[in-house]
């Protein structure tokens, strides 16, 4: 993560890792796959759906694995993506950093939140705020 | 769209009118670029499949107030239905609905070619055209059921 490019036998050290995020991208992409008709067709059943019938949804330990699973991968995946447009698009190092850096903070809390929320509704728990300070 | 311009015949044999004298006094044929490339549908899937996960970005911004409207209650769900039901909010919801069939089918053709299959002229281009055009009658097709069996209504 330092400045200067590192150097193992000639060979930049980034040249070498490089082959692991393609990797990366290409299995979090093959397994989302599936998981995207999968949501397509929980989209289709919940859409407009009342709030208990959601809840019942929620309570199946199945699609509460599923949803997190999804989101992990998801904003795991999105994460990397836009790694790659940052560094085809953006030439300024510093500024190319600093993005890459708000991007992922930004991606990680959305998956935070997305868990927090997925383990609350799957639990049954109380609406919230309550459970925060009150 | 400024043109370099050409110098013809300065290189001994040129009979394409190509050759330049470059800015740092070489002789060099003129690189193929932007006078001679030819739009194609693989170039719009490439581009489309990064547009497609830069909206899914902001989509997912509203798919997660979606589980927050719900882990808030009753009421919040409610005034979340109230939203997503209204014009703007259908549209909202048509969008991520083309996200979600693009995202499949662009995947789909960007994970077939990177496997090294569907790599030739013909196969590339049904990939394509499939993950470009696609998504948007899959959407319409997905909100006309919806709208049909009454569990979307206006």
């Amino acid at each position: 993560m330092s400045g200067a490019a590192k150097f193992k036998n000639k060979v930049k050290i980034s040249e070498r890792h490089g082959g692991g995020e393609w990797l990366a991208e290409r299995v979090l992409l093959t397994a989302l796959l599936p998981l995207g008709l999968w949501v397509a067709s929980t989209g289709f059943t919940l859409a407009g759906a009342a709030y208990d019938a959601v809840l019942d949804w929620f309570a199946k330990p199945l699609n509460a694995v599923l949803l997190s699973v999804t989101a992990v991968l998801l904003f795991g995946y999105l994460s990397l993506a836009w790694k790659v447009i940052l560094e085809d698009y953006v030439p300024q190092i510093g500024a190319r950093k600093a993005l890459t850096g708000l991007v992922n903070l930004v991606f990680f809390v959305l998956a935070a939140a997305s868990l927090f929320f997925i383990v609350r509704l799957a639990l049954g728990s109380a609406p919230l705020p309550a459970g925060i300070g009150a | 769209m400024t043109q370099p311009n050409p110098t013809p015949g300065v290189a001994s044999g040129d009979r394409t009118g190509r050759f330049v004298r470059q800015p740092n006094g070489h002789v060099t044929p003129l690189s193929p670029h932007m006078g001679i490339w030819r739009w194609h549908v693989t170039m719009a899937a490439s581009i489309l499949f990064r547009a497609t996960l830069i909206a899914a970005s902001v989509g997912l911004v509203f798919v997660v107030a979606w589980l927050g409207a719900l882990a808030f209650g009753p009421e919040t769900y409610e005034t979340a239905l109230a939203l997503a039901g209204s014009p703007l909010g259908l549209f909202v919801g048509f969008g991520l609905t083309v996200i979600l069939f693009s995202f499949i089918l662009n995947g789909a053709r960007h994970t077939i070619n990177d496997t090294g299959n569907g790599l030739t002229i013909k196969s590339a281009t049904a990939l394509s055209n499939i993950a470009v055009w696609a998504p948007v009658p899959l959407a319409i097709l997905f909100w006309v059921v919806l709208f049909a069996v009454g569990r979307v209504s206006l």
